[in-house]
């Protein structure tokens, strides 16, 4: 009796799950095999799919129109540097909130929480005159330096490196630990797995970041992947005007298709770690 | 004692970029506007653009373009360009011209010595643009008037003139014939609302008329119609002379070709769109030269039965086509070598070598670039066409069409700086007039005060 | 610079009571240095630009030339606008159709990801976190085809159980909903593995003792389950309400804010300001979606400290 039910409820479970997974995959799916159909047919026909008109057409083209290669260089350049510095200045501002006691150290946490608040394009134009001001419009400081360390990164990295024993930094601190040797010894080898998690989610932050850059990579030379991306996009609604938006669409197709296959590695190969690090990070239930 | 040292030391560090980061910030605090009460005028000859003058020029430009198309059309006229100007080098970049181009002007870092822009667009870049006039000088008498009319602002032209965009109407001949209906006899838009009642009532079910859903393209092609009567948005001052009989009249017909049931609404060459395009419910297609596109590329099913005649007229006599969209290349005065990249532009549009390489066969228009046509007149000529006769349209010699409606588009008027902005207003109550809730006339009324409320009085 | 002191742990007793006065002052200056290239940054990439803005929004500025001074007009001028209020009033919508949906969905994909019986769940836990990283400018396009009225994919199998058309992108009382699907299906599989993430944090004694008393399934759910997670999934709906609240990029790429602005979201609304250089009244915005938002995340931070 038990057991049929059993049975019974997984069944249901997992018909459940499949239909949920065939819908969250399906427009991905689309995308991808869309991308390598003759371009007016995805937009005269976008249901239809026919193996024998498979074709690289979208792909080159996208290749020859815009600097897609440069995108990604520009994009990986960006990832290391600036999620090496969130990555490591993040935890280090939140063991300094979370460790320690010194004098307007709310007020300060609580400005960091109201910046968690504010939509990004609040600053998008102050920022661009800033940048204007420090000669950086189109450099990779520019890419790089605002945004950097994150005020979410710091609230989650506070929140697990709180749980962090007191006992275990005292007990280095008597063993003649540095105060900075503590952080480095002791309180990131204990936050590794939520690091990770951490690691993985800013990976795909700044790897799908779109506003600034648009706004502040205006040469060729700076785009991301994502401004060449959005370049794509942007130039469908302008095409319309210009007729030939099913090539542009192709385009875009092929290009985001490209797009995805690296986050979508990275992300296949280091799921468990992100998986666990959010596990590793997370509020308490 | 060695770690406070490094101790120290770091704190050092930190006190060091402490002021650094003080320093700059107050620095910063001297950027931005000068705020002043005062109005300061720039001297209008600092802003007209001189043209090169050594025998042949060098120098590195940068060029911004849309990608897609015409990019590639651009892309390959540079080599002709190059065998005229050896020394010149292009760089050629695909943007996105919508998002870039203002904050590139606005932070004055590495801007683009030329850029493609929309004619709508030109006014409101004005003030950071080469006043053209100058170097247009010998060619204006030869450029189609509504294209200088659009890119002239208080006595200055701002833009080269790129292409015409005349109003035709795109009509299924094979099914309009199939349904007894004699689709050439049309002249005045009462003669196309009659034509569209009979093929409904020779094909059930048909919705004749394309009736425009997106907000943004219903009021470009309200503006064609309206350019069709002599008339715009916006006059010569910017005014705002939406309420007039004019108006009134095109949103009129529109209104009726929705009341009676004889329009397809549906955004231009969406899914809903093309289904009835193709399976002969929706025949009449009054757009701009672009819609050639359509039947080349996405109706397979009716290619070649399409064809284009000039727009029906308002009334009898009256002009028998209006613009609609177009192009423009702009020069902005903080590029490095504006007058450079006018010698690119002078020789795209205005030397027999770069319009035949624009419009004429190439690697990406086999039979040449037919969804527009020259704005400069003697390129434009009905008997040289540049692209020859289209498939598509039957074999129809679409040059000689499009060149002879073009000639019939009245005198424009500069598009004012508001006009994408006055889609939310205008452009949005078309659609909610083609909804049935509001009248021809509230929505003359009510775009009219929310346009001059929230545009025209904040400029 | 340690090395030496912590591998040498004979020497720990004469060294540490050597420094007593080092120590502490060291631990004194030390969270100065750890917090101070975050609040570098923060000053000159948050603070600044804030103050600049505020200065801005007392100007009529379009970008080049001079700026005149408006005093609080561009606010009262948004304050008596319909539209300032309605692209806060769309917000709101947005977030009364997507949070309920998206916890209630979450949870009980998170519950059944939990349960060691379900197979698979490996694979469900990138299947559904896919969507997350894919690129939002394609996403918009795919959700263009997809829903179109006539001939799109959804339509077409509405039809087919005998449902009539809907005018999913076309029509303002749809179109909110449709925008809210593309976010339900961007961000949920987010939001599962943070409930999870509670949801393993559950002591499975917990479990066992009810099972025994002979609890359902679904009971133990109400009564247990959900009570425990209550933290993560308050977590989870601040997390989400902030994001609404920013959300530009969809409707910006899918809808353009239409039809009839019924999608023109407070960010999008005052992005429309700074496309058409209105720099002052864009400004002004900003500033009073700050307040909005401080208020908004104050209120916040308070329940989560009430939950303590």
């Amino acid at each position: 009796m038990t057991r049929t039910r059993l049975t019974l409820t997984s069944v249901v479970t997992q018909v459940f799950l499949v239909l949920l997974t065939l819908l969250f995959l399906a427009p991905v799916v689309w995308a991808f095999l869309s991308a390598f159909k003759p371009a007016n047919q995805i937009i005269s026909d976008p249901l239809g799919f026919d193996p024998s008109q498979i074709t690289l057409d979208n792909f080159e083209r996208m290749f020859q129109d815009v600097p897609i290669v440069r995108g990604f260089v520009n994009t990986g350049i960006v990832l290391v540097l600036k999620g090496g510095l969130t990555l490591f200045f993040a935890p280090l501002a939140a063991y300094g909130f979370a460790k320690y006691e010194f004098p307007f150290k709310d007020l300060l946490f609580g400005t960091v929480l109201i910046t968690l608040m504010l939509p990004t394009i609040v600053l998008i134009i102050p920022l661009l005159l800033e940048m204007k001001e420090l000669g950086w419009v189109n450099t990779y400081q520019a890419l790089i330096l605002p945004g950097a360390i994150d005020a979410f990164a710091i609230f989650w990295m506070r929140q697990v490196i709180a749980a962090v024993p007191d006992e275990l930094l005292d007990a280095a601190r008597v063993d003649g630990c540095s105060e900075f040797g503590i952080f480095a010894r002791i309180v990131l080898p204990v936050i590794k797995p939520a690091l990770a998690g951490l690691a993985v989610l800013t990976v795909m932050n700044i790897y799908n970041d779109f506003v600034w850059p648009v706004v502040i990579a205006s040469s060729e030379r700076m785009s991301t992947l994502q401004v060449v991306l959005s370049s794509l996009a942007q130039n469908i609604t302008g095409n319309r005007i210009g007729a030939d938006y099913a090539t542009v669409t192709g385009e875009l197709l092929a290009a985001a298709s490209i797009a995805l296959v690296p986050l979508l590695l990275i992300f296949i190969v280091l799921q468990k770690h992100f998986i666990n690090g959010i596990l590793a990070g997370s509020v308490k239930g | 004692m060695h770690q406070l040292h490094t101790g120290s030391r770091r704190s050092h560090r930190a006190a060091a970029m402490l002021v650094g980061t003080v320093l700059a910030t107050s620095a910063l605090a001297a950027c931005g506007p000068s705020i002043t009460t005062g109005d300061a005028t720039p001297s209008a000859d600092a802003d007209v653009l001189v043209a090169p003058t050594a025998e042949s020029p060098s120098g590195e430009i940068t060029i911004w373009d849309r990608s897609g198309d015409l990019f590639n059309v651009f892309d390959s006229v540079i080599a002709d360009f190059n065998a005229k100007y050896p020394d010149i080098t292009v760089h050629h970049e695909a943007i996105d011209i919508d998002a870039k181009l203002q904050n590139t002007l606005i932070t004055g870092t590495d801007v683009p010595d030329g850029v493609f822009l929309d004619d709508a667009k030109v006014a409101g870049f004005s003030e950071y643009l080469w006043n053209l006039d100058g170097v247009l000088e010998p060619y204006l008498g030869d450029i189609s008037e509504q294209k200088v009319g659009v890119n002239s602002l208080d006595g200055g032209i701002y833009g080269v003139p790129f292409d015409s965009d005349p109003g035709l109407l795109y009509y299924n001949a094979t099914a309009l014939e199939a349904a007894g209906v004699d689709a050439t006899a049309i002249e005045t838009y009462d003669d196309l609302l009659e034509a569209a009642r009979q093929y409904q009532a020779a094909v059930p079910g048909a919705q004749p008329i394309h009736l425009e859903q997106s907000p943004f393209l219903g009021q470009l092609q309200l503006e064609m119609y309206a350019s069709q009567l002599g008339t715009s948005l916006a006059d010569d001052n910017g005014e705002l002379r939406l309420d007039s009989p004019e108006y009134e009249q095109i949103l009129t017909w529109l209104d009726t070709v929705q009341k009676e049931g004889l329009g397809t609404r549906a955004e231009y060459l969406s899914p809903s769109d093309i289904a009835p395009l193709e399976s002969g419910q929706q025949v009449f297609y009054p757009w701009a030269i672009w819609f050639s596109f359509a039947p080349q590329q996405l109706l397979p099913e009716t290619t070649g039965d399409w064809k284009a005649m000039p727009l029906p007229a308002w009334e009898d006599g009256g002009a028998r086509s209006g613009a609609m969209g177009g192009s423009s290349f702009v020069l902005p005065k903080q590029g490095e070598n504006s007058d450079l990249a006018w010698l690119f532009y002078e020789f795209l549009m205005f030397d027999e070598a770069g319009y035949t390489a624009v419009w004429g066969p190439n690697d990406v228009y086999p039979d040449g670039l037919n969804t527009s046509i020259p704005s400069f007149v003697p390129a434009a000529d009905p008997a040289k066409p540049l692209f020859g006769p289209v498939e598509a349209l039957g074999g129809q010699d679409l040059w000689a069409t499009a060149t002879e409606a073009s000639t019939e588009i009245p005198v424009g008027t500069p598009i004012p700086t508001w006009w994408t902005g006055a889609v939310d207003y205008l452009g949005n109550n078309i659609q909610r007039m083609l909804d049935g809730q509001l009248t021809p006339a509230e929505v003359i009324d009510q775009s009219t005060q929310d346009i001059q409320a929230n545009l025209v009085d904040r400029q | 610079m340690t090395t030496a002191v912590a591998t040498r742990p004979a020497g720990r007793v004469s060294p540490s009571r050597r420094r007593p006065h080092t120590a502490s002052s060291r631990r004194r200056l030390a969270p100065y240095a750890f917090v101070f290239p975050f609040v570098a940054l923060f000053v000159a990439f948050s603070v600044y630009p804030m103050l600049f803005t505020l200065q801005l929004s007392f100007t009529d500025w379009r970008g080049s030339g001079a700026a005149h001074w408006v005093g609080l007009g561009n606010y009262t001028y948004l304050l008596q606008n319909p539209a300032f209020w309605s692209s806060l009033g769309n917000s709101a919508a947005m977030w009364a159709l997507i949070v309920p949906v998206q916890m209630v969905l979450a949870l009980a994909i998170a519950v059944l990801l939990d349960n060691a019986k379900t197979r698979m769940r490996s694979f469900y836990r990138v299947a559904f976190l896919v969507p997350f990283v894919t690129p939002l400018v394609a996403v918009a396009q795919i959700w263009v085809v997809v829903f179109d009225q006539k001939y799109g994919a959804v339509n077409s199998v509405l039809n087919a159980v005998g449902l009539p058309d809907v005018g999913w992108l076309v029509t303002s009382q749809w179109a909110k909903p449709t925008l809210a699907l593309l976010f339900l299906w961007k961000t949920t599989g987010f939001i599962v593995i943070i409930l999870l993430s509670g949801l393993q944090a559950i002591d499975p004694a917990v479990y066992e003792a009810s099972s025994i008393d002979g609890a359902s399934r679904l009971r133990q759910l109400r009564s247990m389950t959900i009570p425990l997670v209550r933290r993560t999934l308050l977590f989870s709906v601040v997390l989400q309400t902030l994001a609404i609240f920013q959300m530009f990029a969809e409707p910006f790429v899918v809808t353009q804010g239409g039809p009839y602005s019924s999608t023109t979201t407070a960010g999008l609304y005052l992005y429309n300001h700074i496309t058409r250089a209105d720099l002052g009244t864009g400004a002004a915005n900003s500033f009073l979606l700050v307040i909005i938002v401080t208020v908004l995340s104050l209120g916040f931070v308070r329940l989560l400290r009430s939950e303590d």
